[in-house]
């Protein structure tokens, strides 16, 4: 398979990139936090290398076969990424509240059947059913996403849940680059993946910028810690658990009544 | 290079999809900047959306259960409302139901000092499952008015609703008391 000096720029700087940001995720403790995240970054670092190998010493279907698996993969973690994004904020004190679950699973089944519907319509003018899969599978997949952030982001407004930092950044980071990936796939579903051609290019270019841009902003986000919650003084808090206390004896009394 | 007319309508949808996405997560988030950026802006809409419940009759129906101040029992002779008493007190189902409507905007009011302390999500959480106990109450009630056995059941249901709703209030009384926030005393008049 040829490759061009800029195939080899944008890999090494996706590379390295991935791998600043898992050191950045490792030397700041975020993988404790952000166990799934983790993973998707590790699995890009090994996507990268093991597309570089193939694409050096294997034919162009080897690639395919194997560009389509490891996206599916991706593609896996990535909703691993939303769910772990969705506990950071509607488990705010790690307990879902059974009406944000409810609209949660609304969100996900809306996301599910619009993107099917939107990936459906489009005609695919790809020539093997391996290509075909990998189009509308990408725009699938970034469909699917956008609307998944846009579903949180109505939800966590709409219920009054305040996104922490670090998950906020996440999210906006692939929630952008979901979006932009809807743009350059709808351009692929209708002007095709060949390498030949010309707007298959920029618009492959225009994503792979994109989602370098999307690396830096979180290697930059998550090394700077959140800001510090403000702390209750001791007075107050011990006030407070007092309060809750009788509250609660209360409510038992209530519940007995039934 | 020709576009096929089913891809000019995949066109279409999309951007159709894309401009309804966009005009949700613009409203939103536009609404959440509002929040941050004029925290007490919408205090007022916030209390006006409070309907008009008795709170003294309230307190005086709760407090009998609770056994808060043995002082303030309703009747003289210390014994405990009956049925008939909590239904004119309350002001029957529709009492009940501006009660249950009222727990939302609590469970909002708690909401709203989250903003500032995120420590407070334990009392919104907690409201938040006092409502639904309020809103599983009233609805048995509603149930037992379609099937013409309300008098019978008003009594087991309605006492612990109206207790919780109070307990309610208090909670989000103390909260903003806790806080000093300003508004206390707007509240103090509406709950």
């Amino acid at each position: 398979m040829h490759l061009n000096h800029t195939d080899y720029l944008f890999w090494a700087a996706g590379l390295l990139a991935h791998i600043v940001l898992l050191v950045v995720i490792s030397t700041r403790h975020r993988a404790e936090t952000f166990p799934f995240f983790t993973t998707l970054i590790s699995a890009n670092i090994v996507k990268t290398i093991t597309l570089y190998l193939v694409a050096l010493h294997g034919t162009r279907y080897s690639y395919r076969v194997t560009y389509s698996c490891l996206t599916a993969v991706d593609l896996a973690l990535q909703l691993c990424v939303v769910y772990e994004v969705a506990l950071h904020v509607f488990r705010p004190t790690g307990r879902w509240a059974p009406e944000v679950r409810r609209g949660f699973v609304i969100v996900v089944v809306a996301s599910i059947t619009v993107a099917a519907g939107l990936t459906t319509l489009a005609e695919t003018p790809a020539k093997t059913w391996l290509a075909a899969v990998l189009i509308r599978g990408n725009f699938f997949s970034s469909a699917l996403m956008s609307e998944l952030f846009a579903g949180m982001i109505v939800l966590s407004v709409t219920v009054g849940l305040p996104w922490k930092p670090h998950a906020a950044r996440i999210a906006q980071g692939l929630g952008f680059y979901s979006l932009v990936t809807i743009l350059t796939e709808a351009g692929h579903n209708i002007f095709g993946m060949e390498r030949t051609s010309r707007i298959s290019g920029d618009l492959t270019l225009l994503r792979i910028v994109t989602y370098l841009t999307c690396v830096m902003y979180w290697i930059v986000m998550l090394w700077r810690e959140a800001p510090a919650p403000r702390e209750l003084p001791a007075e107050i808090r011990s006030q407070l658990v007092a309060f809750q206390r009788l509250l609660e004896y209360d409510l038992r009394k209530l519940r007995a009544l039934k | 290079m020709m576009i096929s007319g089913r891809s000019i309508y995949f066109v279409v949808v999309l951007v159709v999809v894309l401009a309804a996405l966009g005009t949700a997560v613009a409203y939103y988030y536009l609404r959440y900047r509002r929040r941050q950026t004029f925290p007490y802006g919408n205090w007022e809409s916030l209390l006006s959306r409070l309907s008009t419940v008795d709170r003294d009759k309230i307190a005086l129906i709760s407090q009998n259960v609770l056994n808060e101040s043995e002082s303030r029992r309703m009747d003289e002779d210390n014994s405990d409302p009956n049925a008939t008493q909590i239904w004119s007190l309350v002001g029957g189902l529709k009492g009940l139901e501006a009660m249950e409507r009222n727990c939302a905007v609590l469970v909002d009011l708690a909401f709203y000092v989250q903003q500032w302390y995120p420590e407070a999500s334990v009392v919104a959480q907690q409201l938040r499952l006092n409502a639904r106990e309020v809103q599983w109450h009233v609805g048995r009630l509603k149930s037992a008015a379609q099937t013409g056995k309300l008098e019978i059941f008003f009594s087991d249901y309605a006492q612990p609703a109206i207790t919780t709703y109070y307990l309610m209030t208090r909670r989000v009384l103390a909260l903003y008391e806790k806080y000093n926030l300003p508004g206390l005393g707007d509240l103090q008049r509406a709950i």
